[in-house]
């Protein structure tokens, strides 16, 4: 368990790591020599590989090439906020006009000459606070403020971390909420506490489109070495899977999660009930038994799914969940009679009618 | 024993809820006789206002199914954490659903997760801590109070829950959470009145490779002082938030229609006036006209891995000196 732990802290290739600068976040699968576009930045992410999860790294101009940037461990962080010595404050704003093009010395151009020699968040807050008329008039509230702004705009330091769902349902909602149907964590949060989530039980999920914020979320409630099983409907060809790729479970706990097709896995259902039920025990002539051996060899990976999910079905389910931009009451109503008796049910939708 | 997994039928001894509308909801335990304040054994008799039911009668039913009163019938339900939450026994003040799904879900908890809880109250939390982090996990929770820490542990005795939970009775800002969990916890939730004073022993007991913590206040200075606190602990990723739960009420509501066309044209001779006032239908959700109640704050925060931690402490201090000119 220790081995496999250390193992998990450690960033490799094929990881999905989380990137964080100051408050953003960005989700990022790790190759060998990828690069990651964060804002105006282009980072060569090689660096972090064999370092740990929750290090921090300074972002470094690489000669030559503008808003280009390799990645550097550090042990320390200099903030501006610490290191500028603010001399002298204003008491109020009474003397302060609006006018940037006055009140900066310093011109787009010179700034950004300043960013491609070192991006230094340090020496370039320092060198706008130098070159403003109107810092030193401004309050020490409002001086706090300034610096804190500019140290964000070129802040060059960044941590990576290993995905949560915590961390991917804030960042997928800051993103866009449309991407989670307008899941938000607290809905995600109540969904899983009155679904009566947990380790043991099938769940099946409808869901159209939450990027699989869903189906990860459930995943990592039922847990891994447990015995809780995912039946995961959704309505097009491919199931939305990136967060659930994105949290890398373990073999064992991803396969407990069935992705099959609504429609496909009803027709399935009602129609081929030979393939899932269980067949009356008769001695099979050999020849015969090879050759049903063969067809099932046969069948696509989605057929087999589909029968793995109906003879789940086919003995009812502990719990429902809806998550659906459809109009539910048709889904509902299908997939209501899956549902043994005392069991939740929790249909999400964010518009009212 | 109804607590630990799917259940079909009802044993003796079970914890039953019995469900009759959604305010009125109980729980009641499925034995035919119970012992009164007297002492004396008497039949388990409950009474609700669509008649009595006998609660030895349970025994053998089917959990989801209605059973007959005199008056009327209710549902007889397995209980989960979100239903023993609204019937449980209140010994202190509870922490409700919203706030408590909350809590797992930022305090990153899961099936094998091992969590400290501090202080146990009515065990309102717990109940759903112990759901989220068995069959492997464990929760140890910690309570002040001697007959609380007692009454808690029959209780999760008495729901089939002993093997995930370990209830120990300690003042945790005094003493700490004990060297025998040093190093071994994913998470820490704290309430209590200063909570500022744990959040050392909480570093103690959260693992090397890290950790998140949760404190649940309901002042804002108990927020601010505990803030402090794990800012120069070297936490990071603080948030406080507060969960609001607001109850929308659907009405068929009239709204009226006015119609301005008739104006622009003179009225031809001899047609009435004509009322022009319509009324449209419509089914709608009212928000509610005050605010929903306050309950608490809740902080949460991460510590780094060892190998983070000075750093995040480094940077931290700025923020602390920041706070402390801005006083």
């Amino acid at each position: 368990m220790e081995i496999m732990d250390s193992d998990r802290n450690t960033i490799k290739i094929g990881d999905y790591v989380v990137v964080q600068r100051q408050g953003y976040t960005k989700l990022h699968k790790l190759k060998a020599h990828s690069k990651l576009i964060l804002g105006s930045f282009n980072i060569e992410m090689d660096n972090i590989v064999n370092e740990k999860y929750s290090d921090t790294f300074q972002m470094k101009n690489t000669p030559g090439n503008k808003k280009h940037y390799i990645l550097e461990k550090v042990q320390q962080i200099n903030s501006p906020v610490e290191t500028l010595n603010i001399e002298k404050s204003g008491s109020d704003n009474r003397h302060i006009t609006n006018d940037n093009e006055i009140s900066q010395v310093l011109t787009k151009e010179d700034i950004d000459k300043l960013k491609d020699e070192e991006l230094n968040s340090n020496n370039i807050v320092g060198q706008l606070v130098n070159n403003s008329k109107t810092f030193s008039m401004k309050t020490e509230y409002s001086q706090e403020k300034y610096i804190k702004k500019k140290e964000k705009k070129y802040f060059e330091y960044v941590q990576i971390k290993r995905p949560t769902i915590r961390i991917l349902a804030q960042m997928f909602y800051r993103q866009d909420p449309t991407k989670t149907l307008g899941i938000r964590i607290d809905d995600l949060s109540q969904i899983l506490a009155y679904a009566n989530i947990h380790s043991e039980g099938n769940v099946v999920l409808y869901d159209s489109g939450t990027s699989g914020l869903m189906s990860a979320a459930l995943m990592n409630a039922l847990g891994h070495s447990s015995t809780g099983q995912l039946i995961h409907m959704h309505p097009g060809n491919e199931c939305q899977r990136n967060a659930f790729i994105a949290m890398q479970f373990p073999k064992e706990q991803s396969e407990r999660c069935i992705n099959v097709n609504l429609y496909s896995v009803l027709r399935c259902f009602y129609q081929q009930k030979n393939t899932f039920q269980e067949q009356e025990e008769i001695e099979e002539p050999e020849a015969k038994r090879q050759k049903t051996e063969e067809t099932s060899a046969q069948k696509k990976s989605w057929q087999l799914d589909n029968e793995r999910a109906c003879k789940i079905l086919n003995e009812k389910v502990d719990c429902l969940i809806i998550t659906a931009k459809e109009h539910p009451v048709n889904i509902v109503k299908e997939l209501i009679q899956f549902l043994n008796g005392n069991r939740n049910l929790v249909v999400f939708r964010r518009t009212q009618k | 024993m109804s607590f630990d997994g799917y259940k079909t039928l009802i044993k003796e001894g079970d914890v039953v809820i019995v469900y009759l509308t959604p305010s009125q909801i109980y729980s009641v335990e499925a034995l035919p006789k119970i012992t009164n304040k007297k002492g004396n054994r008497v039949d388990n008799v409950f009474q609700t206002p669509y008649g009595a039911l006998r609660c030895g009668d349970l025994i053998g039913a089917r959990f989801g199914t209605k059973v007959q009163l005199s008056k009327g019938w209710a549902y007889v339900l397995q209980p989960t954490p979100e239903l023993w939450t609204v019937t449980l026994p209140h010994r202190t003040q509870i922490i409700y659903t919203p706030d408590i799904s909350m809590i797992i879900l930022q305090l990153e908890i899961s099936p094998g997760s091992v969590v400290v809880e501090s202080g146990t109250g009515s065990g309102s939390l717990s109940h759903a801590l112990i759901r989220a982090v068995k069959p492997h996990g464990h929760l140890h929770t910690f309570e002040f109070h001697e007959g609380r820490a007692a009454t808690a542990q029959e209780e999760f005795k008495q729901h089939g829950l002993s093997q995930y939970v370990t209830v120990r009775q300690r003042d945790v800002c005094e003493r700490g959470f004990g060297d025998e969990l040093n190093d071994t916890a994913d998470a820490v939730f704290l309430d209590l009145p200063h909570p500022w004073l744990a959040v050392p022993h909480a570093i103690r007991a959260l693992k090397s490779t890290g950790g998140r913590l949760c404190s649940f206040s309901p002042c804002i200075e108990q927020v601010q002082r505990t803030c402090l606190a794990l800012l120069k602990a070297g936490f990071q990723e603080m948030q406080t938030m507060e969960v609001l739960q607001t109850q929308w009420s659907v009405q068929q509501r009239n709204v009226p229609v006015v119609n301005l066309e008739f104006v622009r044209t003179e009225k031809a001779a001899g047609e009435a006036e004509k009322k022009e006032r319509e009324t449209a239908k419509a089914v709608v959700a009212v928000p509610p006209a005050s605010l929903p109640g306050h309950t608490g704050y809740m902080t949460f925060a991460t510590l780094p891995p060892l190998w983070a931690r000075t750093l995040q402490m480094s940077l931290n201090e700025t923020d602390i000196d920041a706070e402390g000119d801005a006083e």
